[in-house]
């Protein structure tokens, strides 16, 4: 994973400081998920200057001096962990409209079946070159059934690009974990059913940074977390 | 006499027809250089326009296809796919997906005939240069054009193109030597706006053109030698010889020099193909045949010379029969001038033999009259002895006094004929001071009046007083005295004598008229010859010298006598002299 590692120390402690109820809860590890759960949610410093609101998740992957990222900015925020396989392969979806992915930014669970229908008239041709998953949906046109998909089975940052249109780039985050959420534009994210436990947070930024945290959930309690 | 005179006259036709020849040889033949300076001019001008247009139309070729193979590989430097494995971390992925975008652009197999156009966009091979510069291997060299591994290492470059940079390579191939254009091509990440690496596209050139013998020819300079491909090695060896000179620094280019080749002169030039490029310089080579140019240059020549020469032959035709013409006058001319000489000559001739004559009959004159003198002389006094004796009987004494009445007559005779005689020798110089004529017409009027005559003569004058002449006052004396005399001698009884003069300009004109006997018409113009006397002059006394001397000394004054008038009642003479400068003095007091 290439863009995985993270390069800010997690020394932000405010989180603990806030929520120390939880600490001891969250020591015990190996606890039996609860249906239920705990909340984990916070504040991810975005940059403020492209801060504009997002509309149906109408975002655009930019590169900014090799660095990728989404425009108006949102991160990734996801509960590392050894969590279970999924039962029965997740599906996800990526379209292609308006000569545009949409969403431009997917994470999703390992094993999940993303696909990839073509909303515009034109053709388009899905391909990735990343270590992460490598394909090549070949060109396909609206309405091709079956819809085309891929099965992403490693933990990683795919980049997706269009044959046709040089321009359209994506970015499929493939995480080892069910609990991940894409943050509002203000950076703000709630993950919720999380259950009780000691968890190392990570905020997906942009293909160079991924932030992290250590935070501790407790049953019914809410867990606060900012990256800044 | 004649055959001088067609000499010359043929020796001036011939200086007319040389004459005339120069100068039309010299205009015709100034006229023609100067038409040929023109024309050659022309041609000259013709010749560089054409050199110039090939240049530029293989320049423009050239571009051409250098732009379309640009264009070629900046379309694929741009491809998602590629960009994709040098972006997203899969080289492995670089050669197979390049195989995939670049498969129509690879020539499968250069077939020989293939159609130049598909060849133009036809890649003979291609390779990726990484970061460095340096040739990123393919995994199998089919995907991308099989190359020789030191092919191969040619591509490589310091560092990345900044922009497209060319180069050109031979290559050795079973019958000759091919080249190739390589385009390198950067490819730029459309996330880091780096150049991360680049596309090196390699295009067979097509053979030089070889159509005829007056195109141009072109061929390849690269790394020191001359590719000429199509053409005979012995050429390519001899056209790299005198190429290799020309071939300029780098970033340079040179046209229009001539060079030889064997016997054949081209006009050259050589120009740098890629400017700006790592990649050694190469340079394309065009020769143009002067053959052509010469050839019509010397053809143009011979036709002015051939020209000059009709234009010389028919001048030399036209200028004889005109020399001819314009010479015929001359010759008459000449010819009439010989006649002319020959009687002057004659004349001059007879004229000296006259003016010998006339010196003769005049020495003979002078010495009769001195002869004559003394015998005259010595017979007056021997007949003034014998009148001397008192004893003689008057009818002698009056015989006696007849006769040297007679010797008196003789002498004047033998003096006139003296004076005429040294007139005639031009002997007689007078020396000429005024002389105050109306002084001495009166005087000789008064020796008139004084004569004892029968005639009774009326004499009248009108003179104006103190008429001052140029004269010697013994000849005009002799002159006017002369006239008085005829006018007395030939004048009727009780006639009249009229004398008048008058101031004209310069000259004193004087009239003596009398009355009398006409003169002759017939006679008139020899009555100033010596011994001519008028016909009714039997029974009057002279002796025929009179007008002559009169008229001798007068012009010997600068003056003329001549006839006025004579009819039935009036005989009048004019005198003409020159008056005396008498103003002067006067105007000195």
């Amino acid at each position: 994973m290439k863009a995985a590692g993270s390069r800010r120390v997690p020394g932000d402690l405010s989180a603990l400081r806030l929520a120390p109820a939880f600490v001891l809860v969250a020591l015990l590890s190996g606890v039996p998920r609860a249906i239920f759960g705990a909340d984990i949610e916070g504040q991810v410093l975005l940059s403020p200057n492209r801060r504009m609101p997002v509309v149906n998740r109408r975002y655009e992957i930019v590169a900014n001096e090799g660095v990728l990222s989404t425009s108006p900015p949102l991160a990734v925020v996801y509960v590392e962990g050894d969590w279970p396989a999924p039962e029965g392969p997740p599906r996800a979806e990526m379209a292609q409209k308006d000569m545009n992915f949409l969403p431009a930014l997917l994470p999703v669970q390992v094993g999940t079946r993303v696909e990839f229908p073509n909303e515009d008239e034109q053709y388009h041709n899905i391909f990735s070159f990343s270590p992460a998953k490598r394909f090549d949906l070949g060109r396909y046109r609206k309405d091709e059934k079956p819809v085309p998909s891929v099965v992403f089975d490693r933990p990683g940052m795919v980049v997706l690009r269009c044959d046709i249109h040089e321009h359209m780039r994506a970015i499929i985050l493939v995480l080892a974990t069910p609990h991940f959420v894409v943050t509002e534009p203000d950076g703000r994210f709630h993950l919720g059913h999380v259950p009780p436990g000691r968890y190392v947070v990570k905020a997906w930024i942009d293909s160079r940074t991924t932030l992290q945290r250590t935070v501790e959930v407790s049953e019914g309690g809410t867990a606060r977390v900012d990256f800044r | 006499m004649n055959a001088p005179a067609s000499a010359r006259a043929s020796a001036f036709r011939v200086q007319l027809l040389v004459a005339m020849m120069v100068l039309v040889v010299a205009v015709a033949g100034l006229a023609l250089l100067f038409a040929q300076h023109n024309v050659a001019e022309t041609v000259r001008q013709d010749f560089e326009r054409r050199f110039a247009g090939e240049i530029a139309a293989v320049r423009e070729v050239q571009a051409i296809r250098h732009e379309a193979q640009a264009e070629r590989c900046r379309v694929l430097a741009r491809k998602p796919r590629i960009h994709a494995a040098l972006e997203d971390d899969a080289r492995d992925l670089l050669y197979p997906s390049a195989r995939d975008e670049l498969g129509d652009l690879l020539a499968p197999n250069p077939v020989a005939g293939d159609a130049a156009d598909r060849q133009l966009f036809e890649a003979r091979f291609y390779r990726f240069l990484d970061v460095t510069g340096a040739v990123i291997r393919p995994p199998d060299a089919t995907l991308a054009g099989i190359m020789a591994p030191a092919e191969e290492q040619r591509l490589a470059l310091r560092g990345q193109p900044r922009s497209v940079e060319s180069g050109f390579f031979a290559r050795t191939v079973a019958n000759g030597t091919e080249v190739d254009e390589v385009i390198a091509m950067p490819v730029v990440s459309t996330e880091t706006h780096e150049v991360i690496a680049s596309l090196v596209l390699g295009f067979r050139q097509l053979p030089a053109r070889m159509n005829d013998e007056t195109a141009i020819r072109t061929g390849w300079w690269i790394d020191g030698h001359l590719l000429f491909t199509g053409y005979p090695e012995a050429m390519r060896e001899a056209a790299e010889k005198v190429v290799a000179p020309l071939v300029p620094e780098a970033g340079q280019s040179t046209d229009g020099t001539v060079v030889r080749i064997g016997d054949d002169s081209f006009l050259s030039f050589c120009e740098l193909l890629n400017p700006h490029s790592g990649y050694p310089p190469a340079y394309l080579v065009g020769l143009y045949p002067l053959a052509d140019a010469q050839a019509r240059q010397r053809a143009l020549l011979w036709e002015f010379v051939g020209a000059g020469l009709l234009l010389v032959l028919g001048a030399y035709g036209i200028v004889r029969v005109l020399s001819a013409r314009l010479s015929r006058p001359v010759a008459e001319l000449a010819e009439d001038s010989e006649q002319e000489r020959a009687q002057r000559k004659q004349a001059e001739h007879a004229l000296g033999q006259t003016s010998a004559e006339l010196q003769r009959s005049a020495r003979f004159s002078a010495d009769a009259s001195h002869q004559l003198k003394t015998p005259v002389t010595v017979l007056r006094a021997g007949l003034e002895e014998l009148l001397a004796d008192n004893q003689l009987a008057p009818e002698i004494r009056e015989e006696l006094s007849t006769l040297v009445h007679q010797t008196f007559r003789l002498t004047n005779v033998i003096e006139d004929l003296l004076l005429l005689s040294r007139l005639d020798a031009g002997r007689l110089q007078l020396d000429l001071v005024p002389v105050n004529l109306t002084h001495l017409l009166d005087g000789l009027r008064d020796d008139l009046d004084a004569l004892p005559d029968a005639k009774e003569l009326l004499i009248e004058s009108d003179l104006p007083p103190d008429l001052n002449i140029l004269g010697e006052r013994r000849y005009t004396s002799l002159i006017l005295q002369n006239l008085l005399e005829n006018a007395r001698k030939y004048n009727l009884p009780g006639g009249r004598i009229r004398m008048a003069a008058r101031e004209d300009e310069e000259w004193c004109v004087l009239t003596i008229g009398n009355t009398g006997r006409p003169i002759d018409p017939d006679a008139q113009v020899h009555i100033f010859e010596r011994f001519h006397r008028g016909a009714a002059g039997e029974n009057i006394p002279g002796h025929g010298l009179g007008l002559n001397l009169a008229r001798e000394l007068a012009r010997l004054h600068g003056g003329d006598l001549v006839l006025r008038t004579s009819d039935q009642e009036w005989t009048e003479f004019e005198i003409r002299f020159r008056l005396a400068p008498h103003e002067i003095p006067r105007a000195a007091s």
